[in-house]
């Protein structure tokens, strides 16, 4: 049985994955894409969700362990940049992110 | 060899405003948050968030977000502007420790300058992959 922190935790994992596509969509708009508008209506749907999703996730988890987890967005978009976008992820970008990624928990940790 | 390109005052400003914006925004949404009763009901929990002059105030603060952020991922890479943004922990941990006289300690400290290293190492990079800048 999963428990209450367990939920928190998933659902924090699940906003971090929901904001990777959020944000390629929001990419997506400005790069002249033929239908740009489609992709900033679903990128705002799925902001939405990703905000109900995170507020939920906060009546489980405390601030500081909810703020950790969701650094695992800069992941997920670093990431799905690299697939989705085909920007250039240099080694030297994901060195930085990964560095931001052990800072943001280590300051979380102890909130 | 690599020339890299000038880095637009545009791009520059909007990166900042994206931190301000931010940084205020998980302040609020803290106290609005932390000031909802728990009814365990996340149908009520909205209703009462759409109640809250704070939450109000979040949503404002997250629409000129949202305008700001578009405009600065038409001058970046999402993975330039998205970590270059997680100067905002760095500007909520100051105010929190500056104003709300919040404790911290040696571990923070240290996260927060890995969060300034992390930041720097990618200003480094281009903030536009070549290919993506032609389809602009």
């Amino acid at each position: 049985m999963i428990g209450q922190n367990g939920i928190g935790i998933l659902l924090v994992v699940i906003w971090a994955l929901l904001e990777g596509i959020a944000q390629v969509f929001l990419k997506k708009s400005v790069l002249g894409a033929v239908h740009w508008y489609l992709w900033i209506f679903f990128g705002v749907v799925i902001l939405l969700i990703e905000k109900m999703i995170y507020s939920e996730a906060l009546l489980f988890l405390n601030v500081g362990a909810a703020y950790a987890i969701g650094s695992l967005n800069l992941i997920s978009v670093t990431f799905m940049s690299r697939c989705f976008l085909r920007e250039k992820v240099t080694r030297r970008r994901w060195i930085g992110v990964c560095l931001i990624f052990i800072g943001v928990g280590l300051v979380a940790a102890r909130t | 060899m690599s020339v890299r390109k000038k880095f637009p005052t545009r791009l520059m400003a909007g990166l900042l405003l994206a931190i301000l914006i931010d940084t205020a925004v998980q302040l609020i949404w803290k106290s609005a948050i932390v000031s909802l009763p728990n009814n365990g009901s996340p149908w009520l929990n909205v209703q009462a968030l759409l109640r809250s002059p704070l939450a109000i105030s979040v949503l404002l603060l997250m629409a000129c977000q949202f305008f700001n952020w578009l405009i600065v991922l038409s001058n970046a890479d999402l993975s330039y502007a998205q970590p270059v943004t997680s100067l905002s922990y760095v500007s909520v941990f100051c105010l929190s420790v500056l104003y709300l006289k919040e404790a911290t300690d040696l571990i923070q400290i240290a996260g927060i300058i890995l969060v300034l290293a992390g930041v720097w190492f990618i200003s480094q990079t281009e903030h536009v992959t070549a290919s993506n800048e032609g389809e602009r």
